[in-house]
């Protein structure tokens, strides 16, 4: 089984306000070999296709209107979606794109519940690396009474193009 | 959903005082989708890769259009940006935003490292003056009639626009003196 038969097996849903940004995630999804991309052009819009679609991966924006993609993360693995109902698998790993690197906002992304943070400009290459390693590694949940997701205590170290950032 | 391991024991990085915390295994989305048979690959396929770079330069020509029009846009928000108005600023902000986010994938890394430069601008001043936004915007203008720009004179650019800003804003509120 090669990687492109893995990817054609996978739900993908991608969120961003830009309407440039969601053009090239599905051109250089489609050339992965992901048969099934929806996108959402805010986290409001993004819960909805979450529930409807439950897709294997998120790929969000941070900074969007009305809703952004951290309080979309937060809303995901808190079950609590769409009119509070959780209707998508909300283990799902996140990956978002940010062209924010600062250490509040990264901090803000891994507290919410993301699995992996991409700094823009985003490459092939790093593109690649993160979904790989989203959808290929066993996937580590904390839970508390108050939250679930992967450990809010973990360090999570944007990927930075062009150079070898990882946990 | 499959529950691996579920002790209630918190582990090394949690709270002491958390002793509700579970900690679950969960199997990979290639497991759960191919069986528990599915390795973890060693490197990423060269195909993959190569189809995605191909990709990317397929798009280039046309996102290079999008760039210079964008740019040219920028121009047309300056004046009232710089005069208070909001959606202006907004505008500016958005479109400014952009092109940080996608010049650099597209080989035009210097127009976003300007780009960049005017986004920390805009986001750290809450009056913001026209002439520091033009000479930004001229600057990504300059780059990309050189065809993407001279890192080395970037440096340079971007240095002497540092010093404009402090010049421009000269108290400790980030407003325009």
């Amino acid at each position: 089984m090669t990687k492109d038969e893995l990817f054609a097996k996978l739900k993908v849903l991608i969120v961003d306000d830009s309407a440039e940004m969601r053009n090239l995630l599905v051109a250089l999804l489609q050339s992965m070999g992901f048969a099934e991309i929806f996108c959402a052009a805010s986290g409001e819009a993004g819960l909805r296709v979450f529930c409807d679609e439950s897709p294997d991966l998120i790929i969000t924006d941070g900074s969007m209107r009305p809703m952004d993609g951290y309080e979309m993360t937060r809303r995901v693995r808190a079950g609590d979606c769409h009119g509070g109902e959780n209707c998508g698998n909300r283990d799902v790993p996140v990956l978002m794109i940010s062209g924010h690197v600062g250490d509040d906002i990264v901090r803000l992304a891994r507290d919410t519940g993301v699995t992996d943070y991409i700094v823009k400009p985003v490459t092939a290459e790093t593109l690649y690396e993160s979904i790989l390693s989203a959808v290929s590694r066993p996937i580590h949940i904390v839970e508390t009474g108050s939250y679930r997701g992967p450990s809010p205590k973990r360090r999570l170290v944007p990927r930075i193009s062009g150079e070898t950032l990882s946990e | 959903m499959h529950d691996a391991q579920s002790p209630n024991v918190p582990a090394p990085d949690m709270p002491a005082s958390d002793t509700a915390a579970r900690f679950l295994r969960l199997p990979s989305v290639a497991e759960r989708k191919l069986g528990p048979d599915y390795t973890v690959p060693v490197r990423l396929d060269p195909r993959i890769l190569d189809q995605m770079q191909q990709t990317i330069r397929d798009l280039t020509e046309k996102y290079a259009e999008t760039l210079k029009a964008q740019v040219g846009s920028l121009f047309s928000f300056v004046e009232l940006a710089g005069m208070g108005d909001a959606d202006a600023r907004s505008q500016l902000y958005a479109m400014a935003h952009e092109v940080r986010g996608l010049a650099g994938t597209f080989g035009y890394p210097i127009i976003g490292r300007f780009a960049h430069s005017l986004c920390s601008y805009i986001e750290g001043y809450r009056a913001i003056d026209a002439s520091v936004m033009r000479f930004h915007i001229e600057a990504m203008y300059d780059a990309l009639k050189q065809g993407g720009g001279d890192e080395l004179l970037a440096d340079e650019t971007l240095a002497s626009l540092e010093r404009l800003t402090a010049v421009t804003h000269v108290d400790g509120e980030r407003s325009v003196g």
